[in-house]
C-alpha cells in the first residue's frame, strides 16, 4: 500500500546566512554539507561579498488559516 | 405450505424469503452469541492491517536509504545491507534491576559499550567516512533500528491478535496506533534529516549554548566522548558551556562533563544550567520556554543522576529552561518557531546568570541535545 499525499511530503528546510561585511540576511533551500556557524563562499545579494555565515537551518512555518480556538 | 405463508404475513414469496433470512439472522446472533465480536475483530484487523502495511512502507523506505547512504561511503567489498540487516536486529539487554544497587553504573557501563560497538559497526561499513559522518550515520541506522523495532513490535500483536482471535489484544494495539504511525512518519522524516546533515529540533540546546557565547573569546577542549566545553567570561562571570561535539550527530556525555566540570573547578561553581527540548502537551505551543528547577535532560537517566549526584555532594543549584515541541518536531527537521526560541533563551540565561551569579563566581551552561548541523562556535 502506498501511503497517503500528507506521509509522502517531507520538509525542506532552508538555509539563513548573514554577510559577513555588511550583515543582510539571505536565505535559500538547504544544501548537503551546510551547518549552523558554518562559512560558506557564496555572494552576498546587496554588497557582493563573497563570504557569509550560516545563521540558521530551519522549516518555514506555514501559515495557519487563522480558526476559532476553543482550548 | 400454507403456515409457512402465515410466517410472513400471508404476502408473497419474495416476503416470506425476507421474513426466514432475517429469522436466520437472529437466530445466527442467539446462537452463536460472540459473533458480533467476530465481525467488529475482522473490522479491526482490518484497520490494522492497513497501518501496517503503511508501517512496513516506512520501514522498507528508511532501511532502503540507511543503505544508499551509507554505500556512498563504503567501497565495493563490504556487503553494506547484509552489515545493516545485523545492526537492524541487534539488541541491548538491560541489566538486572532487582538489586538496584549501582544500577546507574551498570547500566551506563552497556550503553557505552553499546554506542562504540554501534559506531564501529558503521565505521567498518564506512571506511571513506570522515568522524563527523560517521558520527551522523550512526544516527541513521539508529533511526532505521528504532523504525524497524516499531514495525516488528506492532506486527508481533497484530498476528498474535488474529492467532487468538483475542479482540483485547487487537483492540489494545488498535488505540496506539495513531500516536505510533505519527511517531513512525517521524522517525521516516528524522532519516532523510540524518541522512542530509539537517539540524533536528532536539538540537535546540546545543543551538542556544551555541549562541549564548557566539562571538566571545573563548578556549575550547574535549572533557569527555563526543562533549567539549567553551571557556569564556562575560560580565565578569566565568562561564562553562558544556555541548556535544559538531556538526555530526552526537549527544555526548553531560553528565560525565559536568562532573568532571565541578571536580576540576570546586567550589568556584555556583550553578549548573541546562538547556534542553522538553516534550509539550497536546495544546501547548512548540517553542514555548519553561523555566524551572533541575536537570533538563532526557534519555536513560544516566547523564541526569550524574548532574544530580555531583550537585547535591557540592550544594549546588540547579536551574533549568525546557523548550516545548512534540515527540515529532523534536526527531524531524527543525522548525522556525523552535530555532527562533535559541535566541529568546539566552536572553533569559543572561539574566538569570546575572541575577544568581556573583561577580568572579563559574557557572556552567549545558545545551543538552543533538549537534547534528549545528558547528561550533
Amino acid at each position: 500500500m502506498i501511503p497517503g499525499k500528507e506521509a509522502e511530503k517531507i520538509p525542506t528546510p532552508l538555509t539563513h546566512m548573514k554577510c559577513l561585511k555588511c550583515g543582510t540576511v539571505n536565505s535559500r533551500p538547504f544544501k548537503e554539507g551546510d551547518y549552523v556557524f558554518k562559512e560558506v563562499e557564496e555572494k552576498c545579494p546587496k554588497c557582493g561579498h563573497d563570504k557569509m555565515r550560516i545563521i540558521g537551518i530551519y522549516v518555514k512555518e506555514e501559515k495557519e488559516k487563522k480558526k476559532v480556538k476553543l482550548f | 405450505m400454507s403456515w409457512l405463508f402465515q410466517f410472513a404475513g400471508g404476502q408473497d414469496l419474495l416476503s416470506l424469503l425476507m421474513s426466514l433470512l432475517w429469522f436466520i439472522f437472529m437466530l445466527l446472533f442467539l446462537i452463536y452469541p460472540t459473533f458480533s465480536q467476530k465481525i467488529q475483530l475482522s473490522y479491526m484487523l482490518r484497520d490494522v492491517e492497513k497501518k501496517l502495511l503503511k508501517l512496513k512502507y516506512f520501514r522498507d523506505e528508511v532501511r532502503k536509504r540507511t543503505i544508499n547512504h551509507l554505500n556512498k561511503y563504503s567501497d565495493g567489498n563490504i556487503e553494506v545491507d547484509k552489515g545493516v540487516d545485523r545492526l537492524l536486529g541487534s539488541v541491548v539487554i538491560e541489566p538486572i534491576d532487582r538489586d538496584p544497587y549501582g544500577i546507574m553504573y551498570k547500566l551506563e557501563h552497556i550503553v557505552n559499550t553499546w554506542e562504540e560497538t554501534f559506531e564501529n559497526e558503521v565505521r567498518a561499513l564506512c571506511p571513506k567516512a570522515d568522524e563527523k559522518t560517521v558520527k551522523t550515520l550512526t544516527n541513521l541506522v539508529e533511526v532505521a533500528r528504532g523504525l524497524d523495532y516499531i514495525y516488528r513490535i506492532i506486527r508481533h500483536y497484530y498476528l498474535l491478535g488474529k492467532k487468538t482471535a483475542n479482540i483485547y489484544t487487537v483492540l489494545q494495539v488498535q488505540m496506539i496506533l495513531p500516536q505510533v504511525m505519527e511517531i513512525a512518519n517521524a522517525y521516516r522524516q528524522s532519516s532523510y534529516a540524518f541522512a542530509q546533515g539537517q539540524p533536528i529540533g532536539d538540537g535546540v540546546g546545543v543551538l542556544a549554548v551555541a549562541k549564548l557565547i557566539d562571538g566571545m573569546e573563548k578556549k575550547t577542549y574535549e572533557i569527555a566522548k563526543d562533549t567539549v566545553v567553551q571557556e569564556t567570561f562575560w560580565n565578569g562571570r566565568k562561564i562553562l558551556v558544556l555541548r556535544a561535539k559538531g556538526p555530526g550527530g552526537a549527544v555526548g556525555k553531560p553528565g560525565e562533563g559536568v562532573k568532571k566540570l565541578i571536580e576540576a573547578e570546586g567550589d568556584k561553581v555556583k550553578a549548573v544550567i541546562t538547556i534542553d527540548a522538553g516534550l509539550k502537551l497536546e495544546g501547548e505551543e512548540s517553542g514555548k520556554i519553561i523555566e524551572g528547577i533541575g536537570a533538563a535532560i532526557g534519555g536513560i537517566g544516566v547523564e541526569r543522576y550524574k548532574i544530580e549526584e555531583i550537585s547535591k555532594a557540592k550544594g549546588i543549584p540547579l536551574y533549568a529552561f525546557v523548550i516545548y515541541e512534540s515527540i515529532a518536531e523534536a526527531i524531524t527537521p527543525m522548525r522556525e518557531n523552535i530555532a527562533k526560541a535559541a535566541e529568546k533563551v539566552v536572553e533569559k540565561v543572561k539574566r538569570l546568570i546575572l541575577e544568581k551569579i556573583d561577580d568572579g563566581a563559574t557557572v556552567i551552561v549545558a545545551g543538552i541535545g543533538n549537534t547534528v548541523g549545528i558547528g561550533m562556535t
